[in-house]
C-alpha cells in the first residue's frame, strides 16, 4: 500500500477582517477504507490549441474504475495568461457536458471522479434512485479553450 | 481588492518508484482579471441522510465567472462519505477526510452544487469564494 497526501492551504489576510487560514490534509485511499491508493497515472501534459470541446480524460482508458472506488483527478492550467481559460466539464464532448468551472491561468483543480453512466432519468446514476454502478464512456472529463492560443494542461488521475 | 491564495502539496513517497512531488499554488482572480476575489460564504453543516441538499445555489451574479468552492467532509468514519453533485450530476464521493477545490461555473440557475450523505449524517465544511451572489429579497 501506498501513502498518498494532498493538502490545502486557502489564505487569506484582507479578504475579511479576520484572517482566512484552512489549511486540510487528506490521504488517498480506496473507497471506504484506510488502505493507500495505488495507481496513478503520473503527471501528464497535454497542449490543446482549439477551442473545440474535447476529451481530456477518457473513461475508455480507465476500465478499472468503477462507481464504487474513489478516484480523484488533478487538472492545471499551466498558462500564465489570466485572461484565458480552460472550461472543465463531465459528460460527452461530443454532447452536453455538465461544466464544473473555469481553470484560467495558473488555477488548479483536485476532486473526486465517480464515472457513473447516466440512467433513465437522464441524471448520473446513484444508488439512491436505483442506478446501475457500472460505467459507460459518458462521464469523460472535458475540456474546451476559450480560444485557440496554445495551452499547456497538466493531469493526474489517482485510481484503484 | 483581496489577496486569496489556494496552495496544493501532492507528495507520495512510494506510489511510484521515485516520489512524487507536486506543488501549485494559484491567487484567487475575478474572472479574466488579475483582481483577487472579494467575497466569501464559509459555512460548517450536519448533512443529513435521504435527499440531495443544495450547498451552495446558483445565482445570475455568480454565473460564468470564476467562482471557487472548497468542501471538506469532516467525518471520521472512514466507510461514510457525502455525493457530490454539480447541476445534478453526480461528480464524485467526498469520504470521511477527503476535501475537494474546484472552480464553479454556475452557468444556470439549476447548476447549483448539492450534496447527500450516505450510511451517516456527516458534518462538511465549505468555502464559496465568488465575484458575485444574487441575493433573494426577503
Amino acid at each position: 500500500m501506498a501513502t498518498t497526501t494532498a493538502t490545502i492551504t486557502l489564505a487569506s489576510s484582507d479578504i475579511a477582517d479576520n484572517s482566512l487560514s484552512i489549511s486540510n490534509t487528506m490521504t488517498l485511499t480506496t473507497a471506504g477504507t484506510t488502505t493507500g491508493i495505488t495507481e496513478t497515472t503520473g503527471l501528464a501534459r497535454k497542449k490543446i490549441a482549439s477551442a473545440t470541446e474535447v476529451d481530456l480524460i477518457s473513461l475508455a482508458n480507465f476500465t478499472d474504475i468503477t462507481a464504487q472506488k474513489s478516484a480523484k483527478v488533478y487538472i492545471k492550467n499551466t498558462s500564465t495568461a489570466t485572461d484565458k481559460y480552460a472550461l472543465i466539464g463531465i459528460g460527452e464532448a461530443t454532447g452536453t457536458p455538465i461544466y464544473i468551472g473555469r481553470l484560467y491561468g495558473g488555477d488548479w483543480m483536485l476532486f473526486p471522479w465517480l464515472a457513473l453512466p447516466t440512467d433513465a432519468d437522464g441524471q448520473a446514476a446513484s444508488e439512491a434512485d436505483g442506478g446501475t454502478v457500472g460505467h459507460a464512456n459518458n462521464m469523460d472529463i472535458t475540456i474546451k479553450m476559450n480560444d485557440a492560443t496554445e495551452t499547456v494542461i497538466e493531469y493526474m488521475v489517482f485510481f484503484e | 481588492m483581496a489577496t486569496t491564495t489556494a496552495t496544493l502539496t501532492l507528495s507520495s513517497s512510494d506510489l511510484l518508484s521515485d516520489a512524487l512531488s507536486v506543488s501549485a499554488t494559484q491567487t484567487l482572480y475575478k474572472a479574466g482579471t488579475t483582481t483577487g476575489l472579494d467575497s466569501i460564504q464559509y459555512e460548517k453543516l450536519e448533512v443529513p441522510t435521504g435527499d440531495v441538499y443544495d450547498m451552495i445555489d446558483a445565482t445570475t451574479a455568480g454565473a460564468n465567472k470564476a467562482n471557487k468552492v472548497y468542501v471538506a467532509n469532516k467525518h471520521t468514519d472512514e466507510t461514510k462519505y457525502v455525493e457530490i453533485y454539480i447541476a445534478a450530476l453526480l461528480v464524485g464521493r467526498l469520504y470521511a477526510g477527503d476535501w475537494m477545490f474546484i472552480p464553479l461555473e454556475a452557468a444556470a440557475a439549476t447548476q447549483d452544487v448539492g450534496v447527500e450523505a450516505i450510511g451517516a449524517a456527516q458534518h462538511i465544511e465549505f468555502a464559496l469564494i465568488h465575484e458575485g451572489k444574487t441575493l433573494v429579497a426577503s
